[in-house]
């Protein structure tokens, strides 16, 4: 069986699933570890830990698609696209339905229109400022004293949620504090910091066609809070697969299985051998 | 993306280029030292530069000298002490390095720059400019003249308009008299005006080279490396000299069937100013590509002449008139700046619209929004919508610029191979609600419906 990989190195955390095709896509490994200060060595290590969950050789792997930030570091990838053609692949192939992508990760927030196939045909991302991504979300985190999976299932026990009034990751901080000050519940901020990310977003969303079925991908998609927060403001279901954070990886994985015939025959050097020389 | 950046083409034009700026700035030396030729500091859009020749004055333009600042990696100083000074950060940022630069003694390529015989704000269509122009009165210690050109509000110029900025202009030719002590040479204006006239001709004629498959001009990145020369020598037989070599030059390689790569992949009109401090860079992004700009609006901010405008030597005033009122980007409306804009989309058949938004620009970038609507929406042409600032690089991040116009590209790359894509012209006829008109397809879910 031929064999392909995406690697997503994203600016927080670097995604990798290896991929093959036999009688129709399989998904056979995956991996997530953060990218920390050394973009290419999370690069390296997300593809080799996929690789030994998939029980492949890293050497049997013929093409690799690189995305997100870093992949422009990633040395033994053929190919690199970007993240959004790569949510939109990935969400197209998780739900077919897919119109709409809106995609949370750590430094961006993204709204992708996606064709019949899978194809990006326009987009809209947050402009230099971390409002309504996850970075956002940790932040918020560290002022409460919480961990980042703690948030969602507590801003979920929201009884009251406060009102939000700042959208900048900076001085939300000085907003909690003085509600903190106040005697509120750290669930009630919380649901108001869910809720006032969700509406950033689905402001910037609006910007492209907002067509059904919407499908949420990103890290920030394992916090529920924030998939209930955008359905609430959306008025309408969100589908979110349990990997959604993984759907730029799985995209460019098959970007890569369209691409490996070309770059096999094109004498392309296998991406172990690049590893394995460096 | 492709791995390797072509290079992009050099010529004569661009070393005569070269030579007429220097030339420009020691003529500009020379007026600080001596006084002679006197300076008149005016405003790029839609400028009257032809004026000046009937005092043999020499124009100097702080848009310039803020730009050529920028692209030598050296606006944030200026800028920085403009805000120390109390300027604002989101003041256009022309006008704080400009100012900034002023109180340095700063000047692009070192040589010295004059105390303006006049600051004539020839306001055309940007409120801001007018607090520029008075700033740089008050800190030069010179004489300040407000031409004031009205909104172009009516499809056609009215004639108490053209009427009202010829009595100004007669009005300013009285006062450059007074200040300069010489007389206004009423045939030597008509020369430059009928010199402009040629310069215009030639530079039209280049833009319509653009409108080829390949395109051999690159009508943004090299436009803007012609409009110095458009501005500041379009009144001068240099300039006619000069223009006419460049459209042999693009004419040569239009025979030659060479486009600006050794493959053109698209073709995309540019909308916005460019990002100054990153002109290489982004510059780059386009190339990687193999993306030609074979339209913009920028380049017709000083005027907008390939649609058939000339300066006319036999009703110089009235046509100068005429050309600040009607005939450049800035003092006209966004409906019409949407017409502008699909029009190339359609005869220059482009594959796609990239709106580079200022931060600090209001004028050229308020609307800019709903613009993007229009044309993904309403038209189906595929635009991208990216933001920095013309002057201020504080404002531009690489990485998140070079994502955009990777993923633009993407889309349009895998619409091309799946069999979807489909160019300007073909879809402007499809779909083609003109700006104005009820539009004939809107996209479901909620928009802005702005041209009802």
């Amino acid at each position: 069986m031929l064999l392909a990989a995406g690697v997503d190195v994203g600016s927080t955390q670097t995604k990798a699933v290896i991929a093959g095709e036999r009688d129709g896509f399989r998904l056979l490994g995956r991996a997530l570890v953060d990218t920390g200060s050394n973009v290419q060595r999370a690069a390296e290590n997300g593809f080799l830990a996929a690789c030994r969950e998939a029980a492949v050789a890293p050497e049997e792997v013929g093409y690799v698609v690189g995305t997100g930030y870093g992949r422009y570091k990633i040395t033994f990838g053929h190919a690199q696209m970007t993240e959004i053609s790569c949510h939109a692949r990935g969400a197209h192939f998780l739900f077919p339905a897919t119109r709409t992508v809106i995609d949370m990760g750590g430094q961006d927030a993204k709204a992708i229109s996606v064709g019949a196939r899978g194809e990006v045909l326009d987009f809209v991302m947050n402009d230099k400022c971390a409002a309504g991504t996850g970075r956002f979300l940790a932040n918020a985190a560290e002022v409460l004293g919480l961990g980042l999976d703690e948030l969602g299932p507590l801003s979920l026990a929201a009884r009251h949620p406060v009102k939000i009034t700042t959208v900048c990751t900076v001085f939300v901080e000085s907003d909690i504090l003085s509600y903190l000050a106040q005697g509120k519940q750290a669930e009630d901020i919380l649901g108001g910091v869910h809720l006032a990310i969700a509406r950033r977003t689905v402001s910037l969303a609006r910007r492209v066609p907002l067509e059904a079925a919407i499908t949420m991908t990103g890290g920030v998609a394992r916090n529920l809070g924030m998939v209930r927060a955008l359905e609430q403001v959306l008025e309408t279901k969100l589908e979110v697969s349990p990997g959604a954070h993984f759907a730029g990886a799985l995209g460019a994985a098959l970007f890569a299985l369209e691409k490996m015939d070309a770059g096999m025959k094109a004498g392309n050097r296998r991406p172990a051998d690049a590893i394995l020389a460096g | 993306m492709p791995a390797s950046i072509p290079s992009e083409y050099r010529g004569r034009m661009h070393q005569a280029q070269r030579e007429l700026m220097q030339r420009w700035y020691e003529r500009l030396e020379e007026s600080a030292r001596s006084g002679n030729p006197p300076a008149v500091s005016l405003m790029i859009a839609g400028n009257c530069v032809e004026l000046l020749e009937g005092f043999g004055a020499v124009p100097l333009y702080p848009e310039i000298n803020a730009l050529q600042l920028a692209i030598r990696h050296a606006s944030l100083a200026p800028i920085l002490a403009a805000e120390e000074l109390g300027y604002a950060a989101d003041n256009c940022a022309y006008v704080k390095a400009d100012i900034g630069a002023l109180l340095q003694g700063l000047t692009p390529t070192g040589t010295r720059l004059p105390t303006p015989a006049l600051v004539l704000c020839n306001f055309v269509g940007c409120n801001t400019y007018v607090k520029w122009f008075e700033h740089c009165a008050e800190f030069q210690g010179a004489p300040l003249t407000l031409l004031d050109v009205p909104f172009l509000r009516t499809d056609e110029p009215r004639a108490e308009d053209v009427a009202y900025i010829v009595r100004q202009l007669q009005e300013i030719v009285a006062q450059l008299e007074a200040i300069t002590g010489r007389r206004f040479d009423a045939e030597r204006f008509r020369e430059a005006v009928r010199c402009a006239a040629r310069v215009e001709e030639a530079w039209s004629r280049i833009k319509h080279l653009a409108r080829r498959t390949p395109s051999p001009f690159d009508a943004y990145f090299d436009a803007i490396t012609l409009m110095g020369p458009l501005y500041v020598y379009r009144g001068r037989p240099e300039g006619v000299a000069f223009f006419e070599l460049a459209l042999e030059e693009m004419e040569a390689k239009a025979a030659r069937g060479e486009g600006l790569y050794d493959q053109e992949n698209f073709r995309i009109v540019i909308e916005g100013p460019p990002p100054y401090p990153f002109f290489r860079a982004f510059r780059d992004m386009f190339a990687a590509w193999k993306a030609a700009p074979v339209a913009s609006t920028y380049s017709t901010v000083g005027g907008l002449w390939e649609f058939g405008f000339r300066h006319d030597p036999d009703r110089p005033f009235e046509s100068l008139a005429l050309h600040m009122l009607a005939h450049n980007v800035t003092n006209r409306n966004y409906l019409q700046r949407y017409q502008q804009i699909r029009r190339y989309v359609e005869e220059w058949d482009a594959d796609g619209v990239v709106i580079h938004f200022v931060k600090s620009c209001r004028l050229f970038s308020a609307g800019q929004g709903d613009m993007r609507d229009y044309f993904t929406r309403q038209l189906g042409i595929p635009t991208l919508y990216l933001e920095s600032d013309l002057e201020d690089p504080r404002y531009f991040s690489t990485a998140q610029i070079r994502n955009r116009m990777d993923a633009f590209f993407e889309a349009l790359e895998h619409a091309r191979a799946t069999g979807t894509h489909r160019r300007g012209a073909a879809l402007v006829r499809a779909n083609g609600p003109a700006p104005g008109d009820e539009p004939a397809k809107v996209a479901a879910g909620p928009t802005l419906r702005i041209l009802d």
